[in-house]
């Protein structure tokens, strides 16, 4: 049967409860808005931010092709020289290209194909240098490039000469960049004095020396080192020189090196503005299939074998996304909860304020069906709009949609309010009376206690499961996440149920010490109190929505200060100086110099290995080792908020401070290191913690004295002064400073995206929690205001009101301003752990803590205020209400 | 000079204006003697609640004057109208208005709270009171845990806690059975004489009005006697 409908019933309560019904319209749009929105926000942030690793990546995140050169031997048994490798190289290539998969070629630039040669030693005595020849192909067929002494390589014979496999070192001409040619003190006709691991020489003729047309060509960043000597590409210390081959001399080449001492690689690098998430998400399983179908590198045919850090590359947005995800599922849950409290809070208020309405109807006949379906359409004609609004401005501002975000909001909304409107006519109709049997009445006590339990035990067991799963399985971008997600939510809501328990108890104390008391106002403030300390939706808003609004803020300000201190990791102070190879041995004065400068405190110069070869119990690891005057680097990590070493404290000679991600590195162990330059091994002994140094995970520090052969490379800079002088230091080098990393990574999309989400997410808690606290105040005031004006009746003066009104409201903001954030500290604790917070600040280790304090204050102040302007506004609004009419509707 | 405890001089009360305006009094006058019991009789609507509400200062009329123990309540502003009903004026209501929290004696002491009368006083007088209304053993129940005649009892002793001159109770039995009404009205009988205190009821029963010393009736906002 199809419920009767009232329609001017619908509209007279719509009418007469316009101002409840619009404020839920406002909530409904502005959460709606939130929560569709954040979802697209989140997946253009990392797009970005995907885009941006690929960016920053480079090579690194590029898919590369190599395969052998088939055998050039001769009929005779010697090695032909073949004229047409060029255009083999471009065979090569195509046959790459074909081999790929068309959607990740769709993601890919142009290839770039390079012929690389082993890198050889350079022989001139000077400091420990590299050279390598390349050939660097494109479309266009190689970077351009001016010569601006000499010519291009040529070939040193004409046509398919068979050459003898011991005849003379065969001539191969190469170009040098002028950089490169002035840091070789080489000329044109000159030759590169190069051999290799077994000392053998190779004839390099300089034809000519080069200026690249553009050195930004993408061509050029496959093989920087032509244009540039580039550093630690090949061992500690060391420099890589390149010279280029051109199509001419490359046929050269192939006969002056060994048949595997010639690489050819295609390189496809990764286009930025091609990818999405999405899509990277499916190119990174696609590299990672290609490298595991790829062939063996130990195959001796010339089939392709590839490989790719792109997926590596991924996989550390992914992380990043991952984390950001968890940090954004976590607020936007934090924030529906809020809104569904506040929601249920103004339905509440609602059904009181129409109570006798309702139950007048109820008592002239209309079924509850009926009502349900009244209310239920009213809840709709209020809701429908008012989400859709919400979508439609989250289509135009954020570029789509979220719409099962917004379900929880919109559901609430439309049921709430029949939920309760039925609820208060049921109740205000069924025949049910307190039994006058005292032991019915205790019985009936006992049942409400024991379901209150229930209720109680249900959600601390889902909080409970919630931080469990979040432990376990963390939160994952895609997956089914929402448990773990509501873990301090839930937590926070179990905590909050906790303490309303408490409440009654809270509250008759304060009555009986008033009670005690002279003063009748704290009396009558007391006892309102405890006569509404058990409502819980107005407790459970209030402290709800300020403990998530400090757990929003406090997750902002642990990931600003956890940046800010991975900024000073990553530097090392305020400013590092990676001082260029052919500057090295100036490095000690530079540091000096250095520390002289104005606004600078410390300056230290050492030098930092990664991957050295070390034996520690029988392991072999590869550490980053540090040898630095420990002394007056303990001095200069005393400027810097870095933990402290105190372990630096008198490290001297063959001692070492050790520091480990696995533990493979212990204080208390002998380890024996090889350097390239130290032909014996040289022994240390662990005697102490290192501090972090960078990113390295396994670091050895030793001091100046420890008799290790010792070219300081690095220079840390600390005071005001330090990235100032560094900068101006820097020629050759790269000057990092921590201020330029610090906003590098707070400006990074999916750190600047999540900063303003906490925020937002905060403040709007912060709103929800004042509005809840307004409509729960609405929704107790008649009842209080009738209280009050029987208490006038008995002499109580029209101002002193106004305390016994905060009196009785005062309880719950004072828990709410104290407990709340309490709560979601707590929280904070049992939560952050599976956040992966370092990932996004680029720690080693999650960040510590950083408590808001201030934020106690700022609840507190904005609660009390809110508190303030509810009793001001109450009483305005009943000022004009003469007390019989308060009684008469009262009493009535 | 006249010697009522109250004197209401040609009270006039309209709500609302226009054709829609209700003239709730009309031109009302009479005095009442201290020491009496004064039924304030008539059917729903009549008035009652409201002359009630404009003596005991609840309500301002728009014409006429309301003097009670020497003072012109219609010329008290807000404080002068909580003075008067700390020190001389208090109301029963028909729905009790106690403080559901609060025991039976504090709910008593309330009146003598806000007069800062010294606990001790306090304490005496509330147990001295409980005593008068037959609720001594029930003292520190709550009002949930009691009646409604009891709670009405304790309505009764808080009104007279502070010792007013005037009584105010407007339908005091309206939500008790005929018998526990009937105990109400005589335990304000009762108080009247023990207490010396002047009391104004309105209701609508015959039977309390043999308990009155006399009895006023309204219609229509005027008094037809």
């Amino acid at each position: 049967m199809i419920p009767a409908l009232h329609r001017p019933s619908i509209r007279g309560r719509a009418r007469a409860d316009l101002g409840p019904l619009l404020l839920v319209a406002g909530v409904v749009l502005v959460i709606t808005l939130l929560a569709a929105a954040v979802p697209p926000l989140m997946r253009a942030t990392a797009d970005r931010a995907a885009q941006e690793a690929i960016r920053k990546a480079g090579p690194d995140a590029a898919v590369q092709a190599q395969a052998r050169w088939e055998d050039d031997y001769g009929p005779n048994g010697g090695r032909v020289r073949s004229t047409g490798i060029a255009a083999d190289v471009d065979d090569f290539r195509g046959r790459a290209e074909e081999a790929l998969d068309p959607d990740l070629r769709a993601a890919l630039r142009p290839p770039i194909t390079t012929v690389a040669a082993v890198t050889l030693a350079v022989t001139d005595g000077s400091v420990q240098r590299h050279f390598q020849v390349d050939y660097v192909q494109d479309d266009a067929g190689g970077p351009a490039v001016t010569w601006i002494a000499g010519r291009a390589p040529g070939g040193t014979a004409d046509g398919n000469v068979e050459i003898p496999l011991n005849g003379p070192l065969w001539e191969v001409q190469v170009g040098l960049s002028e950089t490169e040619a002035a840091a070789l003190k080489l000329k044109p006709g000159g030759h590169v004095p190069v051999q290799d691991e077994l000392r053998q020489p190779y004839n390099l003729l300089v034809s000519g020396i080069f200026r690249p047309v553009d050195p930004a060509d993408p061509a050029w960043r496959t093989v920087p080192w032509v244009l540039q000597p580039s550093s630690g590409l090949d061992g500690s210390g060391s420099t890589r020189l390149g010279g280029l081959l051109s199509a001419d001399s490359l046929p050269d080449a192939r006969l002056a090196f060994q048949q595997d001492q010639l690489r050819r690689t295609v390189w496809f690098a990764a286009d930025p503005d091609k990818l999405t998430w999405e899509s990277a998400q499916q190119l990174a399983a696609t590299a990672a299939a290609l490298k595991a179908t790829s062939a063996s590198s130990g195959a001796r045919d010339d089939s392709l074998k590839w490989d790719t850090g792109l997926d590596r590359v991924l996989r550390d947005v992914r992380a990043q996304v991952d984390a950001a995800y968890a940090q954004a599922a976590v607020l936007l849950i934090a924030v529906l909860a809020g809104a569904v409290l506040v929601l249920l809070l103004a339905a509440d208020l609602i059904a009181r304020r129409r109570a006798t309405a309702l139950a007048a109807t109820r008592q002239r006949g209309a079924g509850l069906p009926s009502l349900a379906t009244e209310l239920l359409i009213e809840s709709a004609v209020v809701t429908v709009p008012a989400a859709a609004l919400g979508i439609a401005l989250s289509l135009l501002l954020a570029g789509g949609a979220a719409l099962l975000w917004t379900l929880p909001v919109v559901v609430c909304a439309i049921a709430a309010g029949p939920a309760f409107g039925v609820l208060a006519a049921a109740r205000a109709t069924r025949d049910r009376r307190a039994p006058a049997n005292r032991s019915a009445r205790r019985r009936q006590l006992r049942t409400a206690q024991l379901r209150r339990v229930a209720i109680d035990a249900t959600v601390l067991a889902a909080a409970a499961g919630a931080v469990v799963a979040l432990h376990q399985r963390g939160i994952a971008s895609g997956s089914d996440s929402a448990l773990p997600a509501s873990a301090p939510t839930l937590g926070v809501i179990a905590g909050t149920l906790l303490v309303l328990r408490l409440m009654p108890v809270g509250t008759g104390l304060a009555l009986r010490q008033s009670l005690r008391s002279r003063r009748p106002l704290a009396v009558f403030g007391a006892a309102r109190a405890a006569a509404t300390a058990a409502r819980v939706l107005p407790l459970l808003v209030l402290t709800v929505t300020t403990a998530l609004a400090a757990f929003a803020v406090t997750l902002d300000t642990t990931t600003a200060r956890g940046t800010a201190d991975g900024a000073w990791q990553t530097v090392g102070g305020d400013a590092r100086l990676d001082v260029p190879p052919d500057s090295r041995d100036d490095a000690t004065k530079i540091a000096a110099q250095l520390a002289t400068a104005p606004g600078v405190k410390h300056a230290v110069a050492a030098e930092v290995i990664d991957g050295v070869r070390v034996i520690a119990d029988n392991n072999a690891l590869t550490p980053t080792l540090v040898i630095v005057d420990a002394a007056a680097f303990q001095q200069l990590r005393a400027d810097t908020p870095l933990p402290a070493a105190p372990d630096l404290a008198g490290l001297s000679g063959p001692r070492a401070l050790v520091r480990s991600g696995d533990g493979s590195l212990r204080p208390g162990m002998t380890m024996r290191l090889r350097l390239e330059n130290t032909d014996p091994m040289v022994e240390l002994t662990a005697v102490g913690t290192a501090p972090a140094i960078g990113t390295a995970t396994d670091v050895i520090l030793v001091d100046a004295s420890a008799g290790l052969a010792y070219q300081p490379d690095t220079v840390w800079v600390t005071g005001s002064g330090a990235a100032k002088a560094v900068e101006a230091a820097a020629t050759g080098g790269r000057a990092e400073t921590r201020a330029e990393v610090l906003d590098d990574r707070r400006s990074a999309p999916l750190n600047a995206g999540l900063a303003a989400l906490e925020w937002a997410a905060a403040g709007t808690l912060l709103l929800l929690g004042m509005l809840g606290f307004a409509l729960s105040a609405a929704s107790s005031a008649p009842a209080r205001w009738e209280t009050l004006a029987r208490l006038r009746t008995l002499g109580l003066r029209p101002r002193d009101t106004h305390r016994v009104a905060a009196g009785e409201l005062l309880p719950p903001v004072l828990v709410a301003a104290i407990g709340g954030p309490l709560l979601g500290l707590l929280l904070v604790k049992l939560t952050f752990g599976p956040l992966a917070l370092r990932t996004l600040t680029g720690q080693l280790a999650d960040p510590a803590t950083t408590v808001p304090w201030w934020l106690l204050g700022v609840a507190a102040v904005l609660l009390l205020g809110t508190l303030v302007a509810v009793v001001a506004a109450e009483a305005a609004l009943r000022r004009h209400l003469r007390l019989g009419d308060v009684l008469r509707a009262g009493g009535s | 000079m006249s010697s009522a405890l109250l004197s209401v001089a040609g009270i006039h009360r309209t709500f609302g204006s226009g054709p829609a305006a209700v003239h709730a009094l009309h031109d009302i006058s009479f005095e009442v003697e201290p020491g009496t019991m004064v039924a304030l009789v008539g059917r729903s609507g009549s008035g009652k609640t409201t002359l009630l509400n404009v003596i005991g200062g609840l309500d301002r009329p728009d014409r006429g004057t309301v003097t009670v123990d020497g003072i012109d309540v219609t010329a008290l502003d807000e404080d002068g109208l909580s003075a008067l009903r700390r020190e001389r004026v208090s109301y029963v209501f028909q729905t009790f208005g106690l403080i559901p929290v609060l025991s039976a004696a504090e709910n008593v002491g309330v009146p003598l709270r806000l007069a800062r009368t010294p606990q001790a006083d306090r304490e005496r007088r509330v147990e001295l009171l409980l005593e008068l209304v037959g609720l001594a053993g029930h003292a520190q129940q709550r009002p949930g845990e009691l009646s409604g005649g009891q709670q009405q009892r304790v309505a009764i002793a808080r009104a007279i806690a502070a010792s007013p001159r005037l009584l105010i109770a407007d339908e005091p039995t309206g939500q008790l059975d005929a018998e526990t009404g009937l105990s109400v009205m005589a335990l304000l009988r009762g108080i009247v004489e023990s207490e010396g205190v002047t009391a104004l009821v309105s209701t609508h029963d015959p039977v309390m009005m043999a308990l009155a010393d006399r009895v006023i009736h309204l219609a229509d906002g005027q008094l037809t006697t």
